[in-house]
C-alpha cells in the first residue's frame, strides 16, 4: 500500500505540493490528476524518491520510501527515452538487473515482457529500429519488469493507437489483478472513468479532490435523471426539459423536484422504464470547473486530509 | 551520499562495455597512437633529411676577403655528418648490427673559390657556379660583421653554417697554431662530460639521453594524465548529458540513486578512459622499453607508484568535476564549453614546463604541485626530473591535498548532480551551483 501524508514540496519558497495525502491499496488503479504545472510531476518524483520532501511523509508497505523500496518501485514518465544503440533485450535485461535481477532471470523476465506485448521476435533489434509505438512498448516493459508493487505511470496512452491502448490498458488490468499498486496520471478522463477505482486531483499544490470516481461524478451531478424507456411522454411532472441522446434521455428538474418523485410518476402512467440513474457529469466537465472555478483552494474548514482519517468522496478540505 | 554498489557496479559494467565496444573506441585505441607517431616521426625525419640535405647540397662557396685575414684558407671543406645530425640512421645502424665498430660518422665536402670583389662574387651566384658567397669585410677582425649571400633561403639554412664557420676558423687561425688547437678550436666543448648529482647523492656522469628519456618520461605521463582526464572527462561529459537530453534519466533515477548512477558512470567510463590509455602505456613501452635500457632509465617502484597514485587522483578529481558539469547543463555543446574552462586548468603546468622542469625545486613548482587542478600534472613533471630531489614531505602534503580534493570535488558533484539532473531548459548560474553544493 502507498501513502503519502501530509506532504510539502517547496521551490524557492513557494509550496509547488502543499500537504497533499492518500493512500492506494494494493490491487487498485488510481488517478492522479490535475491541470498542468499542478504538481503532479513533482508529486510523483517525491513518491519515486526522486526529489524528497520537504515536509511529510511517504511510504509503501509502510516502509519510508527510499533505496530498499526503489526495486520494488516502476515508473514511465511521460518524457520517455530509451538507449537507443542497444538491442530491445539488453535494454530491458539492464533496468532488470538494476532491480536485483540476476542476468539470467533478467534476460528471461526481458522476453517474456517482449512475448506479453508481442514484440518477441524484436529482442535482437536495435532499439532505435523500432517505431514509436513499438518504442512506447518497450518502454512500458523497462516499467514492468522485476514485477514492482507500485506502478507510477504518466500519461501513458499518449501517442498510442486504439489497438495498443487496449493492450496497456489489459496490461495494466492483469498488474492490477497481481496486486500490484497503480498509480495513473493522466489528462484522458474517459480512461480513467474506465480503469480508475478511485482518484486524487491536484490544483496549485493542493489537493481540491479525492475519492471513488463513481462518489466524485455523483457529487457533481447536475439537478437531472436518465431514462432509458418506451414512449417516454414528453410532459412530466417536475421535469423542465427532456434531452435525448445515446439513446436515452435526460431529463432536467424542475427545482424541488425529487428523482423518485420522476421516477413514481413514469411507472404510475404505465411508461416501461428499463433504466433509471442519476445523471452524473463526465469527469472530464467536473475537471473543467474544479480548475475554472478553482474549488478546493480556499483552504476548507477540517485541515489536511489524513491517511488515518480518508478524506472520503467530495471536494478535500 | 546513499550508494547501492551492486547497483551501481551494474551501471559502472554497462556504461564499461558499451564504451569500448563503440566503433569509435577501437579506431581512437589504434588510430590515436599510429597518428601522433606518425606524424612526429614524419615531421622530424623529413626536417633531418631536409637539414642534410641542405648540407649534402652545399655544392661551393665563394668567398670575397676584404680584410686579407682568411689567406690561408683551404679550397675544401671537411664536414662530418653525425649520429646527431641523423638520428634516424643512427636508429638504423644500431639496428643492423650492434657490433659494428666500423660503423662512423660519414664526411661531407664541399669547394670553396675565391673572388676579388663582391660584384664577381655575385654573378657567380647568380650564374650557378657557387652556391653561396662569403663577404668578409675589411674590419672584420674589429666588428665580426660578415655578409652571407644565397640564391635562395629555408627555414633549415641554418644547417649550411656549420661549414661556413669550421672553413672561416681554420681559415682565421691557419700558420698561427696548429691543426690540433683548429680543430678544438672548432669544438671547444664539444667532449666535455658533465657531472650532476644524482637521486642517489653521487654526482654521477650525466647521461643527455637519459636526460631527454627523463624529460620525455614526463612529459608523456603529464599527457597521459590530461588525456585520460580529457578523453575519461568526454565520455562522463558524454554519457550523462546524452542521458539526460534522451529523457532516460528519469527512468533511471527511480530504481537508482543519483549516487549509484554517478559513482557507476565514473567507474565505468573512467575505467574505459584508462583501458585506452593503458593501452596506449603498453604499446609505448613496448617501444620505448629498448631505448630505456639502453640509457639506463632509471624508474623506482616508488617513483611508478606515485605516478600512478597522482594519475587516480588526479582523474578522479576531474571527473567528479566533468559529472557535475554533465548535470547541469542541457546538451553537449554547453557542456562541453563548461569542461574546457576545467580542463585548462591540467594544461597550465605544460605552458609553464620550460620553467618547472628547469627550477623543479621553485616556489611556482612546489605550488603548483599543492594546487588540486595542477598537482597531478606538476608532480609528474617534477617526480620525473632529473635536476629535481623532490623532498618526500611535499609528496606526501601534495597527495593528501589531493585524496582531501577528490573526495570534496566527488561530494560536490554528487549535491549537483542530484539537483542538476532533473533540470531542464535553464542552466544555473555560479551562485545556484554554490547553493545546491552547500545545502546538498
Amino acid at each position: 500500500m502507498l501513502q503519502v501524508f501530509d506532504v510539502i514540496k517547496r521551490y524557492d519558497g513557494r509550496a509547488v505540493v502543499n500537504r497533499v495525502s492518500f493512500e492506494v491499496q494494493p490491487g487498485e488503479i488510481f488517478a492522479l490528476l490535475g491541470p498542468n504545472g499542478a504538481g503532479k510531476t513533482t508529486l510523483i518524483r517525491m513518491i519515486m524518491d526522486i526529489l524528497k520532501p520537504d515536509a511529510g511523509s511517504i511510504t509503501l508497505d509502510r516502509r519510508p520510501i527510499g533505496v530498499e523500496t526503489k526495486a520494488k518501485m516502476a515508473y514511465l514518465p511521460e518524457e520517455r527515452g530509451l538507449y537507443r544503440n542497444v538491442k530491445v533485450q539488453e535494454a530491458l535485461s539492464y533496468y532488470g538487473q538494476l532491480k536485483g535481477l540476476k542476468v539470467t532471470d533478467a534476460n528471461r523476465a526481458a522476453l517474456g515482457l517482449l512475448e506479453r506485448v508481442g514484440l518477441k521476435e524484436t529482442a535482437n533489434q536495435q532499439v532505435k529500429a523500432l517505431s514509436k509505438g513499438m518504442q512506447q512498448k518497450v518502454q512500458l516493459c523497462t516499467a514492468l519488469i522485476g514485477d514492482p508493487t507500485l506502478l507510477v505511470l504518466d500519461e501513458p496512452f499518449s501517442g498510442l493507437d486504439p489497438i495498443n491502448v487496449q493492450l496497456f490498458e489489459d496490461v495494466l488490468q492483469e498488474r492490477r489483478a497481481a496486486g500490484a499498486t497503480v498509480l495513473l496520471s493522466t489528462h484522458q478522463m474517459n480512461k480513467v472513468e474506465e480503469l480508475c477505482d478511485r482518484a486524487l486531483m491536484i490544483n496549485r499544490g493542493h489537493m481540491v479532490l479525492y475519492g471513488s470516481v463513481r462518489d466524485i461524478r455523483q457529487r457533481y451531478a447536475g439537478h437531472a435523471v436518465r431514462v432509458r424507456a418506451r414512449d417516454l411522454p414528453t410532459n412530466i411532472a417536475g421535469v423542465s426539459s427532456i434531452t435525448a441522446m445515446n439513446g436515452e434521455h435526460e431529463l432536467t428538474l424542475a427545482s424541488g423536484t425529487a428523482p423518485t418523485a420522476v421516477l413514481r410518476a413514469l411507472l404510475d402512467r404505465g411508461v416501461e422504464v428499463e433504466s433509471f440513474t442519476r445523471a452524473a457529469l463526465p469527469l472530464e466537465d467536473i475537471f473543467v470547473r474544479v480548475v475554472q472555478e478553482g474549488i478546493g483552494l480556499d483552504g476548507g474548514e477540517s485541515g489536511p486530509p489524513t491517511v488515518d482519517q480518508p478524506v472520503g468522496s467530495g471536494v478535500a478540505r | 551520499m546513499t550508494i547501492s554498489f551492486p547497483r551501481a557496479l551494474t551501471i559502472a559494467r554497462r556504461e564499461y562495455l558499451t564504451t569500448i565496444r563503440r566503433k569509435w573506441f577501437l579506431l581512437t585505441l589504434v588510430l590515436t597512437p599510429l597518428y601522433f607517431g606518425g606524424v612526429m616521426g614524419l615531421s622530424m625525419k623529413s626536417q633531418v633529411d631536409e637539414q642534410l640535405r641542405s648540407l649534402r647540397n652545399f655544392g661551393t662557396l665563394g668567398v670575397v676577403d676584404s680584410s686579407g685575414q682568411f689567406r690561408k684558407g683551404r679550397s675544401e671543406i671537411r664536414t662530418e655528418v653525425t649520429a646527431d645530425d641523423n638520428p634516424f640512421e643512427a636508429a638504423n645502424a644500431a639496428a643492423r648490427t650492434a657490433t659494428d665498430t666500423t660503423a662512423s660518422a660519414h664526411v661531407i665536402f664541399s669547394g670553396v673559390r675565391r673572388y676579388p670583389g663582391q660584384p664577381e662574387g655575385q654573378q657567380a651566384l647568380r650564374t650557378g657556379e657557387i652556391q653561396q658567397l662569403l663577404v668578409i669585410p675589411a674590419d672584420y677582425l674589429s666588428t665580426g660583421k660578415l655578409r652571407r649571400y644565397m640564391m635562395h633561403s629555408s627555414l633549415f639554412s641554418s644547417a649550411d653554417d656549420r661549414p661556413v664557420s669550421r672553413w672561416l676558423v681554420q681559415a682565421l687561425l691557419a700558420g698561427t697554431v696548429d691543426s690540433t688547437r683548429v680543430e678544438r678550436a672548432n669544438g671547444p666543448t664539444r667532449s666535455m662530460a658533465l657531472y650532476t648529482l644524482s637521486h642517489a647523492g653521487q654526482f654521477e656522469l650525466n647521461d643527455s639521453r637519459r636526460e631527454l628519456f627523463d624529460f620525455m618520461l614526463s612529459f608523456i605521463l603529464g599527457m597521459l594524465l590530461s588525456m585520460c582526464i580529457v578523453i575519461g572527462g568526454q565520455y562522463l561529459l558524454q554519457g550523462v548529458a546524452e542521458e539526460k537530453e534522451s529523457r532516460i534519466l528519469e527512468s533511471l533515477l527511480c530504481t537508482v540513486t543519483p549516487e549509484d548512477l554517478m559513482i557507476g558512470k565514473l567507474i565505468g567510463l573512467g575505467g574505459a578512459a584508462l583501458t585506452l590509455v593503458g593501452a596506449w602505456v603498453l604499446m609505448g613501452l613496448m617501444i620505448s622499453t629498448p631505448a630505456a635500457v639502453i640509457v639506463r632509465a632509471q624508474v623506482t617502484p616508488p617513483l611508478l607508484l606515485a605516478m600512478l597514485a597522482y594519475l587516480l587522483l588526479g582523474f578522479l578529481f576531474y571527473a567528479s568535476l566533468m559529472t557535475g558539469i554533465g548535470a547541469i547543463t542541457n546538451n553537449m555543446r554547453e557542456a562541453q564549453q563548461f569542461a574546457f574552462a576545467f580542463t585548462f586548468a591540467n594544461f597550465i603546468p605544460f605552458i609553464l614546463m620550460t620553467k618547472i622542469l628547469a627550477h623543479p625545486d621553485s616556489s611556482l613548482a612546489i605550488a603548483l604541485s599543492m594546487f588540486p587542478p595542477t598537482a597531478a600534472s606538476s608532480m609528474m613533471l617534477r617526480l620525473t626530473s632529473s635536476a629535481a630531489v623532490v623532498p618526500g614531505w611535499q609528496v606526501a602534503l601534495s597527495l593528501t591535498i589531493m585524496v582531501l580534493a577528490a573526495i570534496g570535488a566527488l561530494l560536490a558533484a554528487a549535491r549537483v548532480f542530484r539537483v542538476g539532473l532533473l533540470m531542464y531548459g535553464k542552466t544555473p548560474t555560479l551562485p545556484e551551483i554554490v547553493r545546491w553544493v552547500r545545502q546538498g
